[in-house]
């Protein structure tokens, strides 16, 4: 004697997969969400100068200037903003100069803050050149882990600084 | 006759609706994640896949329902996720999403119309 087949009707197997589906997602979802700490990325702003390291550069044989902050800690992901003043005391201009595979966007504000008319504006570069009393607001997204070089293209080995991306 | 061209259109509509999720993914996954591509990646190939599967009609009675089932389950997943992190809010995640919707919507259709006693002889 055979039992004729039971198979579910169309609404009852949506709903069980449904249900099913929805459990587990929520449950993995939720155990990412404990297990994994992260911060969604963000747009994260540094102020950045140069600075002058106290002895004679024609003595030592090296330029005596360095950036300040020479470490930026940021997410992949991150929107950068960098606001870099040239605070020198001479007329030394400085560049802002990063290593492949970054580019930037840039302007440069001919005063000591945004608030002064542009002097010159850059898309897409990997450096630029800030006199000393300008400020250059510096853009781009952190898109690419790892560590990563800035420099003053005229004030090498000594005016670097490094860019740490956390992937 | 009428179920049997209604199946047809929503099965390739499914087709179409995976298909467009999985390239979304594993453009999201390489653009705009930052936060487990591969799992993006994996997610857009496993779709990709799974509208070659419908398209050739294969075993339809599981692979039917276990479409639907992965569609729901990505979305509650990304919800979740999201919820708990704040990652995957943007348009091209968004947008993402609401195609997923339309395919659970879909899917339910197609699993209805193909499992009609109409068809079942």
């Amino acid at each position: 004697m055979t039992q004729p087949t039971r198979q579910w009707s169309a609404e009852k197997l949506l709903l069980v997969v449904s249900v099913v589906a929805i459990v587990a997602g929520a449950a993995v979802g939720t155990s990412v969400g404990y297990a994994v700490h992260y911060s969604a990325p963000t747009t994260r702003a540094f102020y950045l100068f140069n600075s002058s390291l106290p002895f004679d550069e024609h003595t030592w044989g090296i330029p005596h200037d360095t950036f300040a902050p020479d470490r930026i800690t940021v997410n992949k992901g991150d929107k950068v903003v960098i606001y870099y003043r040239n605070i020198e005391d001479t007329t030394e201009p400085h560049t802002f100069s990063m290593d492949t595979p970054y580019t930037f966007d840039a302007v440069v504000h001919a005063g000591q803050n945004e608030t002064f008319p542009v002097a010159t504006s850059v898309k897409g570069a990997s450096d630029v050149v800030v006199q000393v009393n300008q400020t250059a607001t510096i853009t781009f997204t952190a898109h690419w882990a790892g560590v990563f070089r800035y420099y003053c293209a005229y004030h090498q080995p000594t005016m670097t600084g490094y860019l740490a991306v956390l992937g | 006759m009428q179920m049997p061209k209604g199946s047809a259109m929503f099965r390739w509509s499914a087709v179409v609706l995976l298909f467009i999720t999985g390239l979304l993914d594993v453009y999201y996954g390489n653009f705009y994640a930052g936060f487990y591509e591969n799992l993006w990646y994996a997610m857009g190939t496993i779709y990709i896949f799974t509208a070659a599967v419908i398209a050739a009609n294969f075993e339809p009675r599981f692979a039917q329902p276990a479409v639907f089932g992965y569609a729901i389950f990505l979305f509650v997943l990304w919800a979740t996720t999201a919820f708990a992190t704040g990652v995957g809010l943007d348009t091209i995640a968004y947008l993402d999403k609401a195609i997923e919707a339309l395919l659970v919507v879909n899917m339910a259709l197609l699993i209805r119309s193909s499992r009609s006693p109409s068809l079942l002889r």
